[in-house]
């Protein structure tokens, strides 16, 4: 037999397979991220309450860990056995619609439905004027302090800016027993975005006006440097390059830490985890010209284009848009509202840790809308690390500009 | 005429079996890793090995299979140079022997995942045992930062990676062990032997094909291994402790070239094809000399 036959007979075989594998008609498969230990629950009851007022629909979920939430994307599409809805970072939602496997939802989208959404959350889902997916989980970020080391160092309010946020943490770490000023993350997922922050309230942004990495600008520098001479001088925790955003939590939630920047979620945490910490929630750090900026930051769901039940799919995201369950999953996971009438329940309106991040909404900056982006954001995470682990920032800045812009530029 | 046919059509289902979980994904591999790819695996047109040539440009590619190299040579040669006194000294008769083999085996019994978890708690810089354990005996006095770069970082997952190795190396010893007749100790001991002139002349020489297979299967599975780094560091900071796998996997899935990721894939896959062929012709000639 030719080498040709066999490829084609074990094609045959693979297809059978995945043929077995495929959905009914009337199910609709959804793969979700797990956010938390609640995200398998909620669907659990999405599941039964949906396929209660819907006869005749059966919806399966998947709940994935996020961390290999793209993997598996990226394979179950290769093989064509993905699901018909799924739950993606936006910033990858690039991808899918140039590699036409996400279907354009407007033809479904009725005023009063796109009326639901916050438009800063609906925006980073719209493409070329289409709609390509819908915001499942909104979060922004703002800075944490610790009250009781505030109090013990005898700081007032928390820091308006970096130059006060530095002396903050001087006083905080002259309180010796361990304590560390200014908790800075240096491992894996957003080490790119903690160096943003910085780098935001210089007035620089992730790309220049002209579409180069920013990078390369004065702006990034000062900020690679205010960084690094923190950890020189021990306002930060050390090993900063072993401590990735939940290594840092557990040390804010342990007290060790006065100030760190992250997400909402925290919250959630410390009243689970450690109800007796008192913190606060405040803006991020603002620099020498008054400018800041805060990561802001939408999971979107989207209809695959060779989904067979599209109509069925539909349905069921038009249920989970509900006001109602949009907040038992937001309130549940720690998440901002990306709905109108939720934003105005009780729930957010009186409390104010929310306050502080939808008071940051304004100076938001979401990830680029680039293809490559999840390169340049490797490239940015691997050159602060070497920064951070002692390296030159003026020449780790101008390599990781090059290498960045050659990504760019394709 | 039925005697010749015979070994091929017994060998068919198992070569069918090959053909489908090897054969079949590696004809997958080249023809990815030789095209141009989209994010997704849909293939495009023939690009002149354009991902091969990327690779031998890239010094990330060539620092990780630097590293591998060291990773695989000091993982593999110390989990040797530890189980064969393990396995001997777990050969001999004493007391409590069942309950020193379990403690040896154990590690084995563990998912290599949840291993590295665990140690990636323990080397922790401010809440991991290791720390307070080594402040406790005063062996340091100030925390070390075990995970931050890879002066540290790397060689604690070597040492980690010897311990998850020792148990199947030791098992493969302890068989190798147990096939050497008594009777030629008895003999040397009668001539006077040493028991390093009996470990010599006697027990390295007959455990030297079980050494063997422990050297190809281990390199295999060290070569390949990917929780204990990826857990611990993924590789950094700064892919500093990167070695094939973990490059590999962060190309295809976090960067999505999986063009490249491919041919990454085919040159690990060449590597241990010609290493394991290489190995075994030296070790058969040896043992046919």
């Amino acid at each position: 037999m030719s080498l040709a036959k066999w490829t084609v007979g074990l094609m045959a075989g693979m297809s059978m397979l995945a043929f077995a594998a495929q959905a009914n008609a009337g199910e609709v498969r959804v793969t979700v991220a797990e956010y938390s230990a609640k995200t398998g629950p909620y669907f659990d009851s999405v599941k039964k309450e949906f396929e209660a007022a819907n006869p005749g629909i059966t919806v399966k979920f998947e709940v994935v860990p996020w961390e290999v939430l793209l993997q598996k994307l990226t394979t179950d599409i290769t093989a064509g056995t993905n699901a018909d809805l799924s739950i993606i970072g936006t910033r990858w939602l690039i991808d899918f619609v140039q590699q036409d496997v996400a279907e354009p939802l407007d033809s479904y989208i009725k005023p009063d439905f796109k009326d639901r959404f916050i438009d800063t959350f609906l925006s980073p889902s719209i493409m070329d004027g289409k709609t390509y997916g819908l915001p499942i989980a909104a979060s922004a970020r703002a800075m944490y302090y610790n009250k009781e080391l505030f109090e013990k160092a005898g700081i007032a309010n928390p820091p308006a800016n970096w130059t006060e946020l530095q002396e903050d943490a001087r006083k905080i770490k002259a309180l010796g027993s361990g304590t560390f000023g200014f908790g800075l993350q240096g491992k894996e997922i957003e080490t790119d975005v903690y160096y943003y922050y910085a780098m935001w309230s210089q007035g620089t942004e992730i790309l220049n006006k002209d579409g180069t990495s920013g990078l390369g600008t004065p702006g990034a520098l000062e900020a690679a440097k205010l960084y690094k001479s923190m950890i020189d001088e021990g306002l930060t925790e050390p090993g900063v390059t072993s401590n990735n955003r939940e290594d840092v939590q557990n040390l804010f939630k342990q007290g060790k830490v006065g100030m760190m920047i992250t997400a909402p979620f925290l919250s959630n945490q410390i009243k689970d985890e450690a109800p007796n910490l008192k913190y606060g929630v405040a803006a991020i750090p603002a620099g020498p010209t008054g400018a800041r900026g805060t990561y802001g930051v939408t999971d979107s769901i989207i209809m695959f284009k060779n989904s067979k039940n599209k109509d069925e799919a539909w349905k069921l995201l038009d249920f989970l848009f509900t006001t109602e369950q949009r907040a038992k999953f937001t309130q549940g996971e720690g998440f901002l509202p990306v709905n109108k009438e939720e934003a105005k329940m009780d729930y957010y309106v009186n409390n104010a840790d929310l306050a502080a991040f939808t008071a940051l909404l304004p100076d938001a900056r979401f990830a680029p809308i680039i293809p490559g982006w999840e390169e340049v954001a490797q490239i940015t995470s691997d050159a602060m690390q070497k920064i951070y682990l002692g390296g030159d920032p003026e020449a780790g800045l101008k390599d990781a500009a090059a290498k960045a812009n050659a990504v760019l530029k394709k | 005429m039925q005697n010749r046919f015979l070994p091929y059509l017994l060998t068919l289902p198992s070569l069918f079996l090959a053909a489908v979980v090897i054969f079949w994904p590696v004809w997958d591999l080249i023809q990815i890793s030789t095209h141009e790819v989209s994010r997704f695996g849909q293939l495009r047109e023939f690009n002149d090995f354009a991902n091969f040539t990327a690779l031998l440009a890239d010094p990330d590619f060539m620092a990780a299979l630097w590293r591998t190299g060291q990773w695989t040579v000091l993982v593999v040669g110390g989990a040797l140079l530890l189980s064969i006194p393990v396995a001997m000294i777990l050969n001999t008769d004493f007391y409590g022997r069942g309950i020193a083999r379990v403690l040896i085996m154990l590690p084995w019994a563990v998912s290599l995942t949840m291993t590295a978890v665990v140690w990636r708690w323990a080397l922790s810089g401010e809440s991991g045992m290791l720390n307070s354990a080594l402040i406790g005996l005063g062996l340091i006095d100030h925390n070390i930062q075990w995970l931050a770069s890879a002066e540290t970082a790397f060689p604690m997952q070597v040492l980690i990676g010897i311990l998850v190795t020792v148990p199947f190396t030791t098992t493969i010893f302890l068989g190798g062990l147990s096939s050497i007749p008594d009777d030629l100790y008895e003999a040397a001991a009668l001539e006077g032997a040493t028991p390093l002139q009996q470990f010599r002349e006697i027990t390295f020489p007959l455990l030297k094909p079980f050494i063997n297979i422990a050297i190809v299967l281990n390199t295999i599975y060290v070569f390949n291994s990917f929780p204990i780094i990826w857990v611990m560091t993924q590789g950094g900071p700064a892919n500093s402790t990167d070695i094939l796998v973990t490059h590999l996997y962060k190309l295809a899935f976090r960067i999505g070239k999986l063009g490249e990721a491919s041919a990454v894939s085919l040159v690990m896959f060449a590597i241990l094809l010609v290493f394991t062929m290489i190995y075994v012709r030296l070790a058969m000639r040896e043992q046919r000399a």
